[in-house]
Protein backbone atom coordinates (compact mmCIF):
# COMPACT_ATOMS: atom_id res chain seq x y z
CA UNK A 1 0.00 0.00 0.00
CA UNK A 2 1.25 3.44 -0.87
CA UNK A 3 2.14 5.58 2.14
CA UNK A 4 1.33 9.24 2.48
CA UNK A 5 2.84 11.51 5.11
CA UNK A 6 1.04 14.68 6.11
CA UNK A 7 3.72 17.20 6.96
CA UNK A 8 3.77 20.91 7.65
CA UNK A 9 4.47 23.67 10.15
CA UNK A 10 2.75 23.47 13.52
CA UNK A 11 -0.84 24.71 13.62
CA UNK A 12 -1.64 24.67 9.90
CA UNK A 13 -4.41 22.08 10.07
CA UNK A 14 -2.72 18.78 9.37
CA UNK A 15 -4.95 16.90 11.80
CA UNK A 16 -8.10 18.40 10.32
CA UNK A 17 -6.74 17.30 6.97
CA UNK A 18 -6.11 13.83 8.33
CA UNK A 19 -9.62 13.51 9.73
CA UNK A 20 -11.13 14.62 6.44
CA UNK A 21 -9.09 12.20 4.38
CA UNK A 22 -9.49 9.16 6.59
CA UNK A 23 -12.75 9.77 8.41
CA UNK A 24 -10.89 9.30 11.69
CA UNK A 25 -11.41 11.46 14.71
CA UNK A 26 -8.09 12.61 16.12
CA UNK A 27 -7.99 15.57 18.45
CA UNK A 28 -7.81 18.92 16.75
CA UNK A 29 -7.25 22.14 18.59
CA UNK A 30 -6.41 25.65 17.76
CA UNK A 31 -2.90 25.81 19.12
CA UNK A 32 0.45 24.50 17.95
CA UNK A 33 1.82 21.23 19.20
CA UNK A 34 -1.42 19.24 19.44
CA UNK A 35 0.11 16.30 17.61
CA UNK A 36 3.33 15.18 19.31
CA UNK A 37 3.12 11.56 18.28
CA UNK A 38 1.91 10.23 14.98
CA UNK A 39 -1.47 8.82 13.98
CA UNK A 40 -2.10 6.36 11.20
CA UNK A 41 -5.22 5.98 9.05
CA UNK A 42 -6.39 4.63 5.75
CA UNK A 43 -7.98 6.22 2.73
CA UNK A 44 -9.60 4.74 -0.36
CA UNK A 45 -8.40 6.34 -3.56
CA UNK A 46 -10.16 5.78 -6.89
CA UNK A 47 -7.79 3.00 -7.92
CA UNK A 48 -5.78 2.15 -4.82
CA UNK A 49 -5.78 2.48 -1.07
CA UNK A 50 -3.40 4.68 0.85
CA UNK A 51 -2.00 4.60 4.34
CA UNK A 52 -1.95 8.12 5.72
CA UNK A 53 0.24 9.24 8.59
CA UNK A 54 -0.36 12.46 10.48
CA UNK A 55 3.10 13.75 11.40
CA UNK A 56 3.75 16.30 14.18
CA UNK A 57 4.30 19.87 12.96
CA UNK A 58 7.83 20.96 12.23
CA UNK A 59 9.42 24.17 11.00
CA UNK A 60 12.39 22.47 9.42
CA UNK A 61 14.05 19.12 9.07
CA UNK A 62 16.65 20.01 11.67
CA UNK A 63 14.80 19.00 14.81
CA UNK A 64 14.73 21.36 17.79
CA UNK A 65 12.34 19.47 20.07
CA UNK A 66 10.74 16.07 20.66
CA UNK A 67 7.83 16.57 18.29
CA UNK A 68 10.13 17.69 15.49
CA UNK A 69 12.42 14.74 16.15
CA UNK A 70 9.47 12.41 15.65
CA UNK A 71 8.60 14.21 12.42
CA UNK A 72 12.07 13.92 10.95
CA UNK A 73 12.47 10.31 12.04
CA UNK A 74 9.16 9.40 10.41
CA UNK A 75 10.22 11.01 7.16
CA UNK A 76 13.53 9.14 7.17
CA UNK A 77 11.90 5.81 7.98
CA UNK A 78 9.36 6.09 5.21
CA UNK A 79 11.61 6.27 2.21
CA UNK A 80 9.54 6.31 -0.94
CA UNK A 81 6.48 7.74 0.77
CA UNK A 82 4.45 10.46 -0.83
CA UNK A 83 4.31 13.73 1.08
CA UNK A 84 1.34 16.05 1.32
CA UNK A 85 2.88 19.22 2.63
CA UNK A 86 0.18 21.27 4.30
CA UNK A 87 1.11 24.92 4.52
CA UNK A 88 -0.68 27.94 5.91
CA UNK A 89 -1.44 30.17 2.90
CA UNK A 90 -1.27 33.23 5.13
CA UNK A 91 2.24 32.29 6.31
CA UNK A 92 3.48 30.96 3.02
CA UNK A 93 7.19 31.71 3.34
CA UNK A 94 7.93 29.45 6.27
CA UNK A 95 5.76 26.78 4.72
CA UNK A 96 7.68 26.85 1.47
CA UNK A 97 10.92 26.61 3.41
CA UNK A 98 9.82 23.20 4.69
CA UNK A 99 8.49 22.21 1.25
CA UNK A 100 11.90 22.89 -0.27
CA UNK A 101 13.65 20.95 2.46
CA UNK A 102 11.45 17.94 1.78
CA UNK A 103 11.92 18.25 -1.98
CA UNK A 104 15.67 18.45 -1.40
CA UNK A 105 15.57 15.04 0.24
CA UNK A 106 14.05 13.58 -2.91
CA UNK A 107 10.48 12.90 -1.81
CA UNK A 108 7.53 13.37 -4.18
CA UNK A 109 5.45 16.26 -2.81
CA UNK A 110 1.97 17.70 -3.20
CA UNK A 111 1.51 21.15 -1.66
CA UNK A 112 -1.80 21.97 0.00
CA UNK A 113 -2.17 25.71 0.52
CA UNK A 114 -4.46 25.42 3.50
CA UNK A 115 -6.37 28.20 5.26
CA UNK A 116 -6.98 29.74 1.86
CA UNK A 117 -9.95 31.65 3.31
CA UNK A 118 -7.78 33.16 6.06
CA UNK A 119 -5.26 34.34 3.46
CA UNK A 120 -8.08 35.90 1.43
CA UNK A 121 -9.34 37.70 4.52
CA UNK A 122 -5.86 39.08 5.06
CA UNK A 123 -5.76 40.19 1.41
CA UNK A 124 -2.87 37.90 0.58
CA UNK A 125 -2.78 37.02 -3.10
CA UNK A 126 -0.93 33.93 -4.23
CA UNK A 127 -0.25 33.13 -7.87
CA UNK A 128 -0.83 29.37 -7.79
CA UNK A 129 -0.06 28.81 -11.46
CA UNK A 130 3.31 30.49 -11.11
CA UNK A 131 4.10 28.54 -7.96
CA UNK A 132 3.19 25.33 -9.76
CA UNK A 133 5.40 26.13 -12.70
CA UNK A 134 8.34 27.05 -10.46
CA UNK A 135 8.10 24.01 -8.22
CA UNK A 136 6.82 21.67 -10.92
CA UNK A 137 4.65 19.83 -8.38
CA UNK A 138 0.89 20.03 -7.72
CA UNK A 139 -0.20 23.02 -5.61
CA UNK A 140 -3.80 23.02 -4.41
CA UNK A 141 -5.61 25.70 -2.40
CA UNK A 142 -7.62 24.11 0.40
CA UNK A 143 -9.84 24.97 3.34
CA UNK A 144 -9.57 21.96 5.63
CA UNK A 145 -12.42 22.88 7.97
CA UNK A 146 -14.92 23.18 5.12
CA UNK A 147 -13.42 20.52 2.86
CA UNK A 148 -12.68 22.75 -0.10
CA UNK A 149 -9.96 21.47 -2.42
CA UNK A 150 -9.75 17.94 -1.04
CA UNK A 151 -10.88 16.28 -4.20
CA UNK A 152 -8.14 18.03 -6.15
CA UNK A 153 -5.54 17.04 -3.55
CA UNK A 154 -6.48 13.38 -3.85
CA UNK A 155 -6.58 13.57 -7.63
CA UNK A 156 -3.21 15.29 -7.80
CA UNK A 157 -1.50 12.57 -5.75
CA UNK A 158 -0.79 10.79 -9.02
CA UNK A 159 1.02 13.80 -10.36
CA UNK A 160 3.36 14.13 -7.40
CA UNK A 161 6.94 13.61 -8.46
CA UNK A 162 10.32 14.29 -7.00
CA UNK A 163 12.03 17.26 -8.55
CA UNK A 164 15.56 18.60 -8.33
CA UNK A 165 16.16 21.64 -6.19
CA UNK A 166 18.62 22.92 -8.79
CA UNK A 167 15.89 23.02 -11.43
CA UNK A 168 13.74 25.06 -9.07
CA UNK A 169 16.54 27.52 -8.39
CA UNK A 170 17.02 27.91 -12.14
CA UNK A 171 13.34 28.62 -12.70
CA UNK A 172 13.32 31.17 -9.90
CA UNK A 173 16.27 32.81 -11.60
CA UNK A 174 14.36 33.07 -14.88
CA UNK A 175 11.56 34.99 -13.24
CA UNK A 176 13.83 37.67 -11.91
CA UNK B 1 19.99 52.19 15.84
CA UNK B 2 21.24 48.65 16.26
CA UNK B 3 20.18 46.43 19.12
CA UNK B 4 19.52 42.86 20.08
CA UNK B 5 16.12 41.50 19.15
CA UNK B 6 15.62 40.77 22.84
CA UNK B 7 16.08 44.46 23.62
CA UNK B 8 13.32 45.68 21.33
CA UNK B 9 10.37 47.41 22.97
CA UNK B 10 6.72 46.65 22.50
CA UNK B 11 5.50 47.56 19.02
CA UNK B 12 8.97 48.60 17.99
CA UNK B 13 9.83 47.68 14.41
CA UNK B 14 13.15 46.76 12.93
CA UNK B 15 14.99 44.95 10.19
CA UNK B 16 17.13 41.90 10.87
CA UNK B 17 20.77 42.88 10.43
CA UNK B 18 22.63 39.76 11.48
CA UNK B 19 22.03 36.34 12.96
CA UNK B 20 24.70 34.19 14.58
CA UNK B 21 25.86 31.65 12.05
CA UNK B 22 24.83 28.47 13.85
CA UNK B 23 21.39 29.93 14.51
CA UNK B 24 20.62 30.89 10.92
CA UNK B 25 19.07 27.61 9.80
CA UNK B 26 17.21 27.22 13.03
CA UNK B 27 15.24 30.45 12.69
CA UNK B 28 14.96 30.40 8.88
CA UNK B 29 12.18 27.83 9.19
CA UNK B 30 10.21 30.36 11.19
CA UNK B 31 10.61 32.99 8.50
CA UNK B 32 13.34 34.98 10.23
CA UNK B 33 16.38 35.80 8.12
CA UNK B 34 18.62 38.77 7.40
CA UNK B 35 16.68 41.62 5.76
CA UNK B 36 13.30 40.66 7.20
CA UNK B 37 11.14 43.25 8.94
CA UNK B 38 10.08 42.42 12.47
CA UNK B 39 7.73 43.90 15.00
CA UNK B 40 7.80 43.14 18.70
CA UNK B 41 4.40 41.95 19.88
CA UNK B 42 4.78 40.41 23.33
CA UNK B 43 7.63 40.13 25.81
CA UNK B 44 6.91 37.72 28.59
CA UNK B 45 8.30 38.59 32.03
CA UNK B 46 10.82 36.62 34.08
CA UNK B 47 13.12 35.95 31.14
CA UNK B 48 10.26 34.39 29.26
CA UNK B 49 9.92 34.07 25.51
CA UNK B 50 8.84 36.84 23.15
CA UNK B 51 6.49 36.98 20.21
CA UNK B 52 7.45 38.86 17.05
CA UNK B 53 5.58 39.53 13.86
CA UNK B 54 7.18 38.46 10.57
CA UNK B 55 5.28 38.80 7.27
CA UNK B 56 2.02 39.28 9.13
CA UNK B 57 2.50 36.07 11.10
CA UNK B 58 3.37 35.75 14.76
CA UNK B 59 6.24 33.59 15.90
CA UNK B 60 7.64 33.06 19.36
CA UNK B 61 11.30 32.99 20.27
CA UNK B 62 13.16 32.02 23.43
CA UNK B 63 15.12 34.82 25.06
CA UNK B 64 18.35 32.90 24.47
CA UNK B 65 17.61 32.90 20.74
CA UNK B 66 16.48 36.52 20.59
CA UNK B 67 19.73 37.53 22.30
CA UNK B 68 21.68 36.31 19.31
CA UNK B 69 19.81 38.22 16.61
CA UNK B 70 20.76 41.83 15.85
CA UNK B 71 18.18 44.22 14.42
CA UNK B 72 18.35 47.72 13.01
CA UNK B 73 15.49 49.49 14.75
CA UNK B 74 13.41 51.68 12.46
CA UNK B 75 11.63 54.13 14.60
CA UNK B 76 11.77 54.90 18.23
CA UNK B 77 8.47 54.89 20.02
CA UNK B 78 7.71 56.54 23.29
CA UNK B 79 6.30 54.48 26.08
CA UNK B 80 4.32 55.87 28.88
Amino acid sequence: MEKILLMGNPNVGKSVFFNRLTGANVIESNYPGTTVDYTKGYMKGDSEDFEIIDVPGTFSLEPKDKAEEVAVKMLEEKKGALIICVIDASKIERGLYLVLEIIERGYPVVVALNMWDVAEDKNIQIDIEKLKSILNIPVVPTIAISGKGFKEVVLSLKKAASVGVNEITERVGEIK
Amino acid sequence: MEKKLSEMNYEEEGRVKSIEQDLKNKVAGMGIRVGKNLKMIIKHPLKGPMVVEVDGAHTSLALSIADRIIVEVKKWKKYY
